[in-house]
Order: structure tokens, then C-alpha cells, then sequence
């Protein structure tokens, strides 16, 4: 069994978790900071804020979705490993990449925008809605990094 | 872009909290009120409790959030000063200081006074020793109060721009920048009127990087036609031409140059300037209310009140 290459697989599972988990932290914790503001002085918006304070946790959970697909494809999940070579540990690490640093980057823009959301709804709550798309746009770039993290993942040879 | 996520809760609060500060259609039904019946029902409608909407009650909310802040305590400058001078004047004159004091402030007004008399300056915030003590000094060996009143202005107006320059904020140094501005303006003007000396001078004007001080003495010296040829030059015409029509023109635009600044602040979501934005749209209103009641009571017209009344937050 060549031991590098499963490590290399499984530090790439862990980056992509470990990563894209921060960022949504952080930013659900950011945009927690300013939904308490607002519900502080008025409690009605709870609801309203809440929906953009779950917005950037997205990115947290497709950093999990890879790290389990990934673990699931090198047989680790199942209790029967792999025997990676070298390069192709580094090709399921190379996986990981996309949605671990994209994730993280959109995970914190997108917890700004939720932010000035937040904003929206605290002087106008009519305007809500258009608050979640705005913040919901940065969306798309996770999106797109889970689907390329997917791609290599089910199109390397094993 | 600044990447700061700094009071994004009291950042998103204070936005809540706009939504109560009076509007141009408020001000006008305020206006228009019939008698005081009415306008007191239209400041009903929009304040449950006139107490929660005070200045003392939106600092304190600010305050609250952000209790770090040093940048924010300049926008209290002011009143410190203010109160300092009330205090001295106070003791010299062997009266109350209590009556005279504004809130909120920096400092523990209950101690003032007798921490003054003592000559015990520590009640003070740091940067205020050195001018409690000048003035101090200056009003026992002269007892010329408007001379020490002048000095405290200007220690007001340096301390403010030497702090807001320290704290790297551009909101506050612009703050800073705006009330100096005026605030010499204004010295110039009424010193150019009332023919007074260099000395006084020197005390009384502050100086900033768009009025030299040492250049508006001079034409202050030479003439109030001097000094108004020199605030034009300087890209001030606009106050030239306002100060040459009425002093409460010209301090109208000073408080509109504030509230525009204030609207800068508004579509930031995180950082101390919309809380300072807020801040300073709590206090126009104020003087909005203020000027409503005074021109109510005096029989002013609708116009006259119109034409007096700040440039609104919201």
C-alpha cells in the first residue's frame, strides 16, 4: 500500500471540510452579530434575519459533501482503502482545492453581503426578499467549486 | 475597500433604530400643527418616550456597543470642553456649575467642580490636563472670561483634529476637519467685526490645513473686506456669501456640511462611523425640534422655520 498517496487523498477531505467550515463559521458568526443588533431593538425581524444568517453556512456544508465523497471514493469510508499511488493522491488533494478556498473566500464575502442585508431588513423589512438574492449571488461561486471539486473527484482513475 | 467587520451589532441596530428618527414628512406636520395640542400628538405618534430619543440616550446606546471606542468619544468633545468651561467659570464666579452642564460627556461631572478647585486635573480625560490648567491659569491672572472661553474653543478644535488624526478614522478626521473649519470661520468674522486684537487672536483661532492660522489672522488684521477676500480665495465663497446674508444662514450650512458628512456613514455596515452618523443625526434633530418650538413660540412663519431647518438623516 503506498501510504502517501491515501494521506495526500484524505488531507485533501480534510482541507476541504476544514476550510470551507471556517469561512461559513466565521461569516454565520458575523452575520449573527448583526441579526442580534437588529432583533435587539426590534424582535419582529427575527425571522427575516435568520434566513440571511443561514445563507453563507452553505459553504460549510459542501466542504463536508466533498470530504465525504472524496473519503467514499478512496474506500476509506468503507473500510476497505484504496492502494493510491503518489500521483494520484496528489490529484485527489488538487480535488479538495476548489471548494476548500473558494468556499472559504465566498463563504466571507457572502457573509458581508448578508450583512448589509441585514441593513435592508433592519429600515426596510418590505425589502427582504431582495436583500437574500443579493447575498445569495456569492452563492454561485460555491456552486461552481463544489461542482469542479465533484468532477475530479469521480474522474480520477483509481 | 475596508475589510473591517468591526460593531457589524451596532452597526445593524442603529439601522433599526433610524427608522424612528423623524423624516421631512414628520418635520412637516410638526410645522404645520395647528396648536400644541396637535404637536404634541404628531411627537407622540413618532416618540412613545421623548426620553429614549435624547442625545444622552442615543450615546449611551452607541456607547453601549462600542464602549472601546476612542474615536467615537471625539464626537463628545464638545460637551467635555464645554463643561470644562462651565466648571472653571463656575468656580470663579462662585456659583452653580450644575445648571450649565451639557450631557452626555467624557466626564464625571460630579467630581468636576470640586476636583477644579483642588487643582486636580486626573477627573479630566489625559488629553484635557494641559488645558484645564492653561485655563485655569489664564482666567485667575486675566478674569477675562471670554478670553478664556476662546482658548478652551480652540483647545477644543486641536484636540479634536491631534485625536481624530491618531485613530486613523477619516470620518472622524473629516468631522474634525469641518468644525474647525466653521468654528474659525465664524472667529474670524465676528473678531474682523469687532476690531480685535492679534493677542486675542492667537488665542482664539485654532488653524487646519485649508485655513492657515497665521494667514487668517492676518487678513482678519487687515478687515472684515480683507478677510472675506481671503476666505473666497480659500474655497470658502459659499460661506462668504451666507455670512454676508445672516449668521444663521452661515450656521445652517455648517450643521448641512455635519449632516453630509453623516450621509457617507449611512451605507457602511460595519465600523464606528454610522454609529458616529447616527449619533450626529440625533443631535440635528434635536436642534430641529428646538428651532421648531423657539420659531412656534416666537410666531414665525411656516417659510422662516422651513428655511432654518437641518438637513435631515433620513
Amino acid at each position: 500500500m503506498n501510504s502517501l498517496g491515501l494521506t495526500l487523498a484524505i488531507a485533501g477531505a480534510v482541507c476541504a471540510a476544514l476550510f470551507a467550515g471556517i469561512g461559513s463559521a466565521r461569516a454565520v458568526g458575523l452575520v449573527g452579530e448583526a441579526a442580534a443588533g437588529v432583533v435587539s431593538v426590534d424582535p419582529s425581524k427575527f425571522s427575516k434575519a435568520l434566513i440571511l444568517q443561514l445563507l453563507p453556512g452553505t459553504q460549510g456544508l459542501y466542504g463536508l459533501l466533498i470530504a465525504i465523497l472524496l473519503l467514499s471514493r478512496v474506500g476509506v469510508l468503507g473500510g476497505n482503502p484504496a492502494d493510491l499511488t503518489a500521483m494520484q493522491g496528489w490529484m485527489f488533494f488538487a480535488a479538495s482545492l476548489p471548494i476548500a478556498i473558494v468556499g472559504y473566500f465566498s463563504a466571507i464575502a457572502q457573509g458581508r453581503a448578508a450583512v448589509a442585508g441585514i441593513g435592508i431588513t433592519a429600515k426596510k423589512p418590505e425589502h427582504n426578499g431582495k436583500a437574500i438574492i443579493m447575498a445569495a449571488m456569492v452563492e454561485t461561486y460555491a456552486i461552481l467549486a463544489l461542482l469542479i471539486s465533484i468532477l475530479i473527484i469521480y474522474n480520477i482513475n483509481i | 475597500m475596508s475589510r473591517t467587520t468591526k460593531y457589524a451589532d451596532a452597526v445593524a441596530a442603529v439601522k433599526a433604530m433610524e427608522n424612528s428618527l423623524m423624516n421631512r414628512s414628520d418635520i412637516e406636520q410638526l410645522i404645520n400643527a395647528s396648536g400644541k395640542t396637535e404637536f404634541d400628538a404628531v411627537m407622540s405618534s413618532k416618540r412613545g418616550n421623548p426620553k429614549e430619543f435624547s442625545t444622552e440616550s442615543v450615546w449611551e446606546f452607541i456607547h453601549g456597543y462600542a464602549p472601546e471606542s476612542r474615536e467615537l468619544e471625539i464626537l463628545l468633545y464638545r460637551n467635555d470642553f464645554h463643561n470644562l468651561k462651565a466648571a472653571l467659570k463656575a468656580m470663579v464666579s462662585g456659583r452653580n456649575a450644575e445648571k450649565y452642564f451639557i450631557r452626555p460627556t467624557n466626564i464625571n461631572l460630579e467630581r468636576l467642580p470640586e476636583a477644579l478647585a483642588e487643582k486636580d486635573y486626573s477627573v479630566l480625560p489625559e488629553h484635557m490636563h494641559r488645558t484645564a490648567k492653561e485655563a485655569y491659569e489664564l482666567i485667575v491672572r486675566t478674569s477675562d472670561g471670554q478670553l478664556a472661553d476662546s482658548f478652551i474653543d480652540a483647545e477644543t478644535l486641536r484636540t479634536m483634529q491631534k485625536n481624530a488624526d491618531e485613530s486613523g478614522c477619516e470620518f472622524m478626521k473629516e468631522y474634525a476637519r469641518i468644525l474647525t473649519v466653521c468654528a474659525d470661520i465664524k472667529t474670524a468674522y465676528r473678531c474682523s467685526r469687532m476690531k480685535k486684537q492679534r493677542i486675542f487672536l492667537e488665542t482664539a483661532i485654532c488653524g487646519s490645513p485649508e485655513l492657515d492660522k497665521e494667514s487668517l489672522i492676518c487678513a482678519v488684521l487687515d478687515g472684515t473686506e480683507s478677510l472675506m477676500k481671503f476666505l473666497e480665495e480659500s474655497g470658502f465663497a459659499e460661506a462668504v456669501e451666507l455670512l454676508d446674508k445672516s449668521a444663521v444662514k452661515f450656521e445652517k450650512w455648517c450643521d448641512d456640511l455635519l449632516m453630509e458628512l453623516a450621509g457617507t456613514a449611512r451605507m457602511k455596515s460595519f465600523g464606528a462611523e454610522p454609529l458616529a452618523a447616527y449619533y450626529i443625526a440625533s443631535e440635528t434633530e434635536q436642534q430641529n425640534l428646538r428651532i421648531i418650538s423657539v420659531c412656534r413660540e416666537s410666531g414665525a412663519d411656516r417659510e422662516t422655520i422651513m428655511e432654518r431647518m437641518r438637513k435631515l438623516y433620513v
